[in-house]
């Protein structure tokens, strides 16, 4: 299993933000292990910001996720994103 | 008692992925994606005033149960299958092939199935799962949605088995019975393809295929008139975003599920043009599920205006126009 790299937990984070327009929170205030879904993360998210995040890594990484299992697998945390980023993202 | 060497697995869809495990286990080596697609899954439909339906609504796939049914025949596949009047005697069948060492797919009602969390429970008379074994009073079950066996209480299961309302179990029960020694899988894959291509192009029903998917396009601006309040019709919309990518679908309403069954029909068949229809299905897919975000959008933010239900609208007529003219190419590259 390879490691994400810090700059693309940063990279991963600010995704999310631009991506939800969410401008209340500093990036280190988004913790990388913990639940983005109803957890206790500064940031909590719902079904359709799922989707959101989905579209967004599939643009900005060239990763498409198909399956609904895999994406709740996917977007649990921003270590869970970058770990799929790094193992299935071309080239 | 678990049945011996019956492997879980997860899957996208309830029927197709039930279908190939146990195809799988009786030694038959196909993918999900394959039984999908040999069994012409894709599909649409739009309905816009039904007797069994109190909101417009639409489907994706073909009517539950066919999947089998196609496979059956382009297999040359033996399925048994069972239906029951009496509960206490479809429990008895189940034990008794339990005891034979036959993994058996149940139709069910989703509702009763305790192992879903409670909050992700809806009485669905048509989703299907295999039940592996028997501990006591508990029953082994492979679900495709989950990642291991799960165990569920024979009053559960039996209540599932045995709901009543609108497409009822009935008990309904099926394993494989026999598979021939050899499949001509260039011929399946062929009439597959050929009999989705017709459901989409050529049926002549006018809510049904590309037809049915222009009428949901035109229809859907009309949806206001249907809904008791705005609460009402954003739970409908938001309902766009379930039907096309949370309820086993694979994705995009099953066309990423068709996209890969086509790149691996590629392989099978030598026919690389295939391939290349894959990939414009995949993008086709991804338009598919901007209208699952843009549903999930305004309907969040009960943002329904008469200028957002013309702009879906417009994104589904988009879909109906690019499936039409993907549906076409494939009908060519088959024949």
């Amino acid at each position: 299993m390879s490691t994400p790299s810090k700059e693309l937990l940063l990279e991963i984070k600010q995704m999310i933000m631009d991506t939800l327009g969410i401008n209340d929170l500093a990036i280190e205030d988004i913790d990388d292990e913990k639940p983005l879904f109803g957890g206790d993360n500064a940031l909590t998210l719902d079904s359709v910001d799922a989707i959101e995040i989905v579209m967004a890594i599939q643009r900005n990484y060239g990763v498409r996720i198909t399956d609904q299992h895999i994406a709740r697998e996917v977007v649990r945390s921003v270590n869970s994103i970058a770990q799929f980023i790094t193992e299935n993202r071309p080239g | 008692m678990i049945i011996p060497s019956f492997t879980h697995k997860m899957a996208a869809h309830c029927e197709s992925g039930t279908i190939t495990s146990l195809l799988n286990h009786a030694g038959l080596e196909i993918s999900e994606p394959l039984v999908f697609g040999i069994s012409s899954g894709i599909f649409f439909g739009y309905f816009h005033k039904m007797k069994s339906f109190t909101f417009p609504t639409f489907i994706v796939r073909n009517k539950p149960g066919q999947m089998r049914k196609n496979i059956e025949k382009r297999l040359g596949i033996r399925f048994s299958t069972y239906e029951f009047e009496d509960a206490a005697k479809g429990m008895a069948m189940l034990d008794h092939l339990l005891g034979q060492n036959i993994p058996t797919a149940c139709q069910v009602d989703f509702f009763y199935m305790d192992y879903v969390p409670s909050w992700e429970r809806v009485h669905i008379n048509v989703h299907f799962m295999i039940v592996a074994g028997k501990e006591g009073n508990k029953y082994l079950i492979s679900d495709v949605y989950f990642p291991q066996m799960v165990q569920l209480e024979a009053a559960s299961l039996e209540k599932g088995r045995f709901a009543g309302g609108s497409m009822s179990p009935h008990g309904f029960l099926f394993h494989p019975n026999t598979i021939p020694p050899s499949i001509d899988y260039e011929s399946a894959i062929k009439k597959g393809i050929k009999k989705a291509c017709f459901n989409m192009l050529q049926i002549p029903i006018p809510f049904l295929g590309i037809k049915g998917m222009r009428l949901f396009a035109k229809r859907i601006v009309e949806w206001p008139k249907f809904a008791r309040d705005t609460e009402h019709l954003s739970h409908e919309i938001m309902k766009i975003n379930i039907l096309l990518e949370d309820q086993g679908t694979g994705g995009a309403g099953f066309r990423f599920m068709y996209a890969t069954f086509l790149q691996q029909a590629a392989e099978i068949i030598h026919q690389p043009q295939l391939k290349e229809l894959s990939k414009q299905l995949m993008i086709i897919g991804d338009g598919w599920r901007e209208i699952s975000l843009f549903s999930a959008r305004i309907g969040k933010n009960r943002d329904l205006g008469p200028d957002k239900l013309r702009k879906l609208s417009e994104l589904i007529h988009d879909r109906a126009d690019v499936e039409e003219n993907f549906f076409r190419n494939l009908s060519k590259a088959i024949n």
